[in-house]
C-alpha cells in the first residue's frame, strides 16, 4: 500500500514538471522495463544464476513483434509469438549451464548476446540491419494505441498480470526449489530436485517475460535498431533488479523508475550545471558507472533494503 | 597471400589471448568475471601514447612505463572497491568491473584531447619486411614476438619465482594457502594488478595497429570466447583459444561472405560452449 502511494506520488510529480502525457509516456517504459526485471528476477534472486543476456530476450522479443506486425499480423496476437521467442532464447541460453552450472550460464547468455546483436545486424533483409525498423503503433482488434494513457494502460495491465503470476511461481513447488537451489545446490540435488531442469524453466519464464516486454517496447519505441539491444541493455537490467533488491519481486518496478528517470536526471544536473560542459557523453557514463559502483558497494541488498 | 591473412590473423589472436589470459588470471584467483578488461586495454595505450606525444619519451620507455602504471592502477581499485567482491556472489564483481569500465570511458571521453584527433605509436621501422613472397607487417611481427616473450616471462613466473607459486597455489585452495603462510589478501591484489597490467600490454601492442581511441576496448568482447574456448580455467588454453579465435575470424573474412567475420568468435564460443563445455582442450580427451 505504502509502495502503491509513493509511486502515485511519484506519478504526480512527473506529471506536475513534465506534463501529463509525458508522465504517462514514462509510466508506459517504466511498466515494459519492470516486466523485463521480473523476469530477471526469477533467473538471478530465485533461481540464483546470472543471466548476463537478459537484453537479447527482449531484442529477440522486440525483433519478433516488429517483423510480425510489419507482415500484417496483428499485433495483440503476435505478442505471444515474442514472448515464446524470448522463452527459447532462454531455454538455449541455458542448455550449456544444464550441466555445469554456475559461471556457465553467465558465459551462455552472454554469447546469446553478442550473436544476437550481431545477428539482428547482419540480417538485413529481415530485421533492416543498422538502418532499423519501423514498428506500427500496437492494435487491439480495431483500437489503435496512440495516446500514453492506452500504452500505460496496456503496459500496466501485463505487468500486474505478470506480477500476479511470478507470485504464484514463487509460492509454488518450482518456486522453492528455485531457492533451494540456490541456497544449497548439494542439499537440493539430495532431496531429489533436477537443478539443470528447474533452472532451465527459470531461464524460460525469465525469457518469457523479456520476450514479452520486448514486443511492448518495440510498439512504445516505434523504431528498432540492433545497438538499442546490445550489452548494455542487458547490463542495465541487472542493474535494475540489483537497485530493487535481487530476492524482491517488487523490486524490478522500482529499479524501473530509477533506470528510466536517470538519463533524465542527469540531463537535468548538466543543464543546471552548465561549467561542467567538458564532455557531454563523458560524464554521463562516468556518473552511470559511479552511481553501480556505488549501489554495488554500499547497498548491496537493493537501494531501499540495508545492507545486512 | 594466405599466409598474408594467416599472419594478420594471429596477430589479432595474440591480442585476444593476452586479454583472454588477464580474464583467466583475475577469475582463477578472485572467482570473479571481470568487465573491465577492455577499458584497461584503452587506457594502457592512452597512457603509452600520452608518455610518447605529451612528455616525449621514447618507445622502449613509455610502453613499460603505461603497463606498470596499469599494475599500479589495478592494485589502487582492487584497495578501493573489489576488495568488497569477495565472498559475495557473482552479480557483484560483475556489476562493480562493469561501473568502473564505465567510469575509465567515460573520464577518457570526457577528455577532449583523446576524442579530437587520432593517435597511433609510431614503430621507428614501418617497412613492411618482405620474407619470400609474403610481406610482414613490423606491428604484427611486433605482437606475435612480444606475446610470445610475455608467455614465456609468465610461465617462468608461475613456475619459478615465490609470488606465482602462491597465487597458483591460492587459485587452488585459498584456505590451505593461508594455512602455509600465504596471504590471500596479498594475492587478491596481485591478481587484480596483474590482470590490469597485462590487459595494458595488450593495449600498447594494439597501439601501433589500430587507432587509440575511447571505444577500442571492444576487442576485449573477442576475450570472453576465446577464454571459454580454452575452458576458462587454463592459462595456456587462453592464449591459445585466443589464436584459434583470431585465425578463425582471418580465414572467416577472406572465404566466408561479408559480416560473418564478426559473427565468428561468438558463434564459436556458443558452439563450444554447447559442444565442449570445459573447453576444446577437453574434446579429445576421455571422461
Amino acid at each position: 500500500m505504502i509502495q502503491l502511494a509513493a509511486l502515485a506520488a511519484l506519478f504526480a510529480l512527473a506529471a506536475l514538471f513534465g506534463g501529463v502525457a509525458n508522465a504517462l509516456a514514462q509510466a508506459a517504459f517504466v511498466a515494459t522495463f519492470a516486466l523485463a526485471g521480473l523476469g530477471l528476477v526469477l533467473i538471478v534472486g530465485q533461481s540464483g544464476q546470472l543471466s548476463l543476456g537478459h537484453g537479447a530476450t527482449m531484442a529477440l522479443g522486440a525483433y519478433a513483434q516488429g517483423v510480425l506486425v510489419a507482415a500484417g499480423i496483428h499485433g495483440a496476437l503476435a505478442l505471444p509469438v515474442a514472448a515464446l521467442a524470448g522463452t527459447l532464447a532462454g531455454i538455449v541460453a541455458s542448455i550449456p549451464g544444464r550441466r555445469l552450472g554456475g559461471l556457465f550460464f553467465a558465459m551462455s547468455t552472454l554469447a546469446l548476446a553478442l550473436v544476437v546483436e550481431e545477428g539482428l545486424l547482419r540480417l538485413v533483409p529481415l530485421t533492416g540491419g543498422a538502418a532499423g525498423l519501423v514498428v506500427p503503433p500496437l492494435a487491439v482488434v480495431d483500437w489503435r494505441l496512440h495516446s500514453p494513457a492506452a500504452q500505460a494502460a496496456v503496459s500496466l495491465g501485463l505487468l500486474g498480470g505478470a506480477v500476479w503470476m511470478a507470485r504464484r511461481l514463487r509460492d509454488s513447488r518450482l518456486g522453492r526449489a528455485w531457492r533451494a537451489g540456490r541456497d544449497d545446490e548439494s542439499a537440493a540435488a539430495a532431496v531429489g530436485i533436477d537443478l539443470g531442469h528447474v533452472r532451465m524453466l527459470a531461464f524460460a519464464c525469465g525469457g518469457a517475460l523479456g520476450g514479452l516486454a520486448g514486443g511492448l517496447y518495440a510498439h512504445w519505441l516505434g523504431f528498432l535498431s540492433p545497438e538499442q539491444f546490445g550489452l548494455p541493455l542487458s547490463f542495465e537490467l541487472l542493474m535494475l533488479v540489483f537497485i530493487g533488491g535481487v530476492r524482491s519481486l517488487s523490486g524490478a518496478l522500482w529499479g524501473a523508475v530509477v533506470i528510466v528517470s536517470l538519463p533524465q536526471a542527469i540531463a537535468a544536473i548538466r543543464q543546471a550545471v552548465p561549467w561542467l560542459e567538458f564532455g557531454a557523453a563523458g560524464l554521463e557514463l562516468t556518473i552511470f558507472g559511479l552511481i553501480v559502483v556505488a549501489l554495488v558497494m554500499w547497498r548491496p541488498a537493493g537501494l531501499w533494503q540495508a545492507a545486512r | 597471400m594466405l599466409a598474408q591473412v594467416l599472419v594478420g590473423g594471429l596477430a589479432a589472436g595474440c591480442v585476444y589471448g593476452l586479454v583472454a589470459l588477464s580474464f583467466v588470471l583475475i577469475y582463477k584467483a578472485t572467482r570473479s568475471v571481470s568487465f573491465m578488461q577492455g577499458e584497461l586495454l584503452m587506457l594502457g595505450a592512452f597512457s603509452a601514447v600520452v608518455l610518447v606525444e605529451a612528455l616525449g619519451w621514447p618507445l622502449w620507455a613509455a610502453a613499460p612505463a603505461a603497463v606498470g602504471l596499469l599494475f599500479g592502477l589495478g592494485l589502487a581499485l582492487e584497495r578501493a572497491v573489489l576488495r568488497r567482491a569477495i565472498g559475495q556472489t557473482h552479480l557483484t564483481p560483475v556489476l562493480m568491473t562493469f561501473g568502473l569500465g564505465l567510469m575509465i570511458r567515460g573520464a577518457v571521453t570526457g577528455v577532449p584531447q583523446a576524442t579530437h584527433r587520432m593517435h597511433r605509436l609510431q614503430l621507428p621501422w614501418e617497412q613492411p619486411i618482405a620474407l619470400g613472397p609474403v610481406q610482414l607487417a613490423p606491428e604484427h611481427l611486433l605482437v606475435i614476438l612480444a606475446t610470445v616473450a610475455a608467455c614465456g616471462a609468465l610461465a617462468l613466473f608461475f613456475r619459478h619465482s615465490r609470488a606465482g607459486l602462491a597465487l597458483r597455489a591460492c587459485s587452488e585452495d585459498a584456505g590451505v594457502a593461508a594455512i602455509l603462510g600465504v596471504s590471500p589478501s596479498a594475492m587478491h591484489a596481485l591478481a587484480w594488478g596483474m590482470g590490469a597490467a597485462l590487459a595494458a600490454f595488450a593495449g600498447v601492442l594494439l597501439a601501433p595497429v589500430t587507432f587509440v581511441e575511447p571505444g577500442m576496448g571492444v576487442v576485449a568482447l573477442k576475450a570472453f570466447p576465446a577464454a571459454v574456448i580454452g575452458g576458462l580455467a587454463s592459462l595456456p588454453g587462453a592464449v591459445l583459444g585466443g589464436l584459434f579465435v583470431g585465425l578463425s575470424e582471418a580465414l572467416a573474412g577472406r572465404y566466408l561472405p561479408d559480416g560473418v567475420k564478426d559473427l565468428t568468435a561468438y558463434a564459436l564460443m556458443l558452439g563450444v560452449l554447447l559442444l565442449f563445455p570445459r573447453g576444446l582442450g577437453e574434446a579429445g580427451r576421455p571422461r
